[in-house]
């Protein structure tokens, strides 16, 4: 009975098995529960509002309830985007030259487990679109999110994109980035992953153009027994291809973090250039993190640098820090938000930032007092 | 009275004694000089006083302003005073400098009931240190000696002391691996702030920074106690002659 393992894997039996090796559980247990269809019109607290009423996206905002475009609170007139919607619901984000848009994904909470699946596709004809993607909720019952979105970078387009998956504690939410660069195109994306009770994030990128170039950077920061599970898989597919993937994971309590970061240098991808690095900190000795590099590489005149590591909070530093006179409470934080932060340096908008470090602050484990 | 009191000081490091009873004096306003060969134990000292974990003390013990220094936790050492410039000062990416300067500042302040500085107050402060030490003031932007040079790290270990202002600051190989400009920046910056209640212990393996920053006292560190002191003249001596030549004049002692 895997349900849900059917559903959201992909590939066959074998591949699907792999790849939620270490989050088939998480899977089961949320199966057990019966779910209903998720609320699109679920009345939503001010207090949550707020949360995303950011005053400089007014007029480049689409939000979504439990999946469902909410029509008042949306407005993209001025996003330069053009939203179409297909007969089965699901709909595709054209940019053409600029374009900002904020995208907001509510999960409303009932009485009674609840779930939603959407479908967002994008596309970037020319110039560069910025996205900021929002993943909030209200605590309950626990709903169960489920968005795919397909994201395709014409020639010598690009994407600038923020995420950010801030959770209440009963939710869940499973995503995936289908993303395909054509000749020149770009993708720089930063991702944070906090709270919630199961998220799965997979990123797939093919640079299927040449000259393509994909930057990923990402953080999640888990505490308690929330249980987050990234896959990236970027396959190099043209010549002259760049990529580069920096990801920083933290894991307190009972909380269980899988980094699983792949690169593929399909045969002909000569003169790739890929470089995936994640780092990962464990806090607890109740916590996990599992951090699997795998390369790959069929071309030639390829370099790719590699590297994964689950370590602790670094005592040389701590101590530095302590000597200077910084409390130790206070110089474990610095050093957990540092670590984090190291992975934001690609957010160009200043206004961006501040939410993400906000996110981070709000979910960074809280080091109060020295005992342990 | 003495700043700092060592007497008798034994120190184990991964279950290897290191420091074997070892004692040294400092009253406020000297300067001493610890010289030595290297793994004699010189930076376990520096450790040991500014409260590193994984430095266990087996006999002996240390006075510092009338208080029992080995209780202290390494913040509350800072806050009274103490002061380690690093050896290998630690990169820490991701924390930025401005930000950790003035939480160590403040936090020293607060615990010494101190009111804390604004943010004005606090760069004000700032620019007039970086000044002496010739430092840009970019560096306040950067993470903590995240892909600082070499000497950038030593000088950037000087201008934190400037900024904290400590009464003890034990400077631990800050010379080696600068220049003869930047050696003498930092020794314009330690200069600058010597006062009749601060003391410095400057230890080096060279004679070199001494003639920059002359010392009150010079003492021989070797094989985890010091062996031999003087005043200044005894650093000359060491360069002429070398280490091996303490070892020999003990062993003549001992004859
Ligand atoms: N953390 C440590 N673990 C194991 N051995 C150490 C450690 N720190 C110092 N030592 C040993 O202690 C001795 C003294 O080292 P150190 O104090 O660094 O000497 P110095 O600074 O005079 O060169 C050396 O033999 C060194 O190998
Ligand atoms: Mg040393």
């Amino acid at each position: 009975m895997d349900g849900l393992l059917e559903e959201f894997g992909r590939g066959d039996a074998q591949a699907r098995a792999e790849s939620w090796r270490y989050s088939r559980h998480a899977l089961r247990a949320l199966e057990q529960q019966a779910f209903a269809a998720a609320d699109g019109n679920a009345a939503l607290p001010d207090a949550l509002i707020e949360r995303f009423d950011w005053p400089q996206t007014r007029g480049h905002r689409l939000v979504f309830v439990n999946g469902v475009l909410h029509a008042a609170l949306s407005d993209a007139s001025t996003s330069g985007a053009i939203v179409e919607s297909d007969a089965d619901g699901a709909r595709t984000i054209r940019f053409r030259g600029k374009g900002v848009l904020h995208l907001v994904f509510v999960n409303a909470a009932s009485t009674a487990p609840s779930r939603w699946n959407a479908r967002l596709d994008i596309r970037v004809e020319s110039g560069t679109a910025y996205l900021a993607e929002q993943h909030v909720g209200t605590e309950g019952a626990g709903v169960l999110g489920a968005l795919a979105s397909a994201i395709a970078i014409d020639a010598g387009a690009a994407l600038k994109m923020v995420t950010l998956g801030d959770l209440p504690t009963s939710a869940s939410l499973v995503r995936c980035n289908r993303i395909a660069l054509a000749d020149g195109s770009g993708v720089d994306a930063t991702h944070a992953l906090c709270g919630g009770r199961f998220q799965r994030f997979d990123i797939d990128a093919e640079l299927a153009g040449k000259k393509a170039r994909f930057d990923s950077r990402g953080v999640f920061a888990l505490r308690g027994r929330e249980h987050v599970d990234v896959h990236l898989n970027v396959r190099h597919a043209a010549r002259d291809t760049t990529s580069d993937v920096l990801w920083r994971g933290v894991a307190d309590g009972r909380a269980r973090g899988i980094l699983h970061g792949a690169i593929t240098v399909a045969p002909g991808a000569d003169g790739a250039d890929a470089r995936l690095e994640t780092k990962n900190l464990l806090l607890s000795p109740h916590a996990e993190i599992d951090a699997q590099p795998v390369l790959e590489i069929h071309a030639d005149e390829v370099k790719a640098s590699h590297g994964a590591t689950v370590g602790q909070l670094d005592e040389r530093a701590l101590f530095y820090l302590r000597s200077r006179g910084v409390p130790l409470a206070a110089a474990r934080n610095l050093l957990i938000a540092g670590f984090c932060r190291t992975a934001f340096t690609h957010i160009e908008a200043t206004d961006l930032r501040g939410p993400f470090e906000a996110l981070l602050d709000a979910h960074l484990p809280q080091q109060a007092g020295s005992s342990e | 009275m003495a700043l700092l009191k060592i007497d008798n000081l034994h120190v184990r490091v991964a279950g290897k004694e290191i420091l074997k009873g070892l004692s040294l004096e400092v009253k406020a306003g000297e300067v001493h000089a610890i010289m030595g060969p290297n793994g004699a134990g010189k930076s376990t000292l520096g450790y040991v006083l500014a409260g590193r974990e994984g430095y266990e003390v087996t006999q002996g013990r240390i006075e510092y302003d009338g208080k029992n220094l080995l209780e202290l936790e390494p913040e509350a050492r800072a806050a009274a005073g103490m002061f380690l410039a690093f050896q290998y000062p630690v990169e820490i990416p991701g924390v930025n400098n401005t930000y950790f300067l003035k939480a160590a500042l403040n936090a020293q302040r607060k615990a010494r009931g101190e009111a804390e500085l604004d943010s004005m107050q606090f760069l004000k402060r700032v620019r007039e240190k970086l000044a002496v030490l010739h430092l840009k003031e970019d560096l306040l932007n950067r993470a903590v000696n995240a892909g600082f040079s070499g000497g950038e790290k030593k000088r950037n270990e000087i201008f934190q002391m400037a900024l904290l202002e400590p009464k003890l600051a034990i400077l631990d190989e800050t010379d080696s691996g600068l220049d003869i400009d930047a050696l003498k920046m930092v020794a314009d910056g330690v200069n600058a702030m010597r006062a009749p209640d601060r003391a410095f212990v400057v230890i080096t393996h060279y004679q070199r920074l001494l003639d920059y920053i002359v010392p009150d006292f010079v003492h021989v560190l070797a094989d985890g106690r010091i062996v031999e002191s003087g005043d200044a003249s005894l650093a000359l001596k060491l360069e002429e002659h070398g280490y091996a030549w303490i070892a020999q004049r003990k062993l003549a002692g001992a004859a």
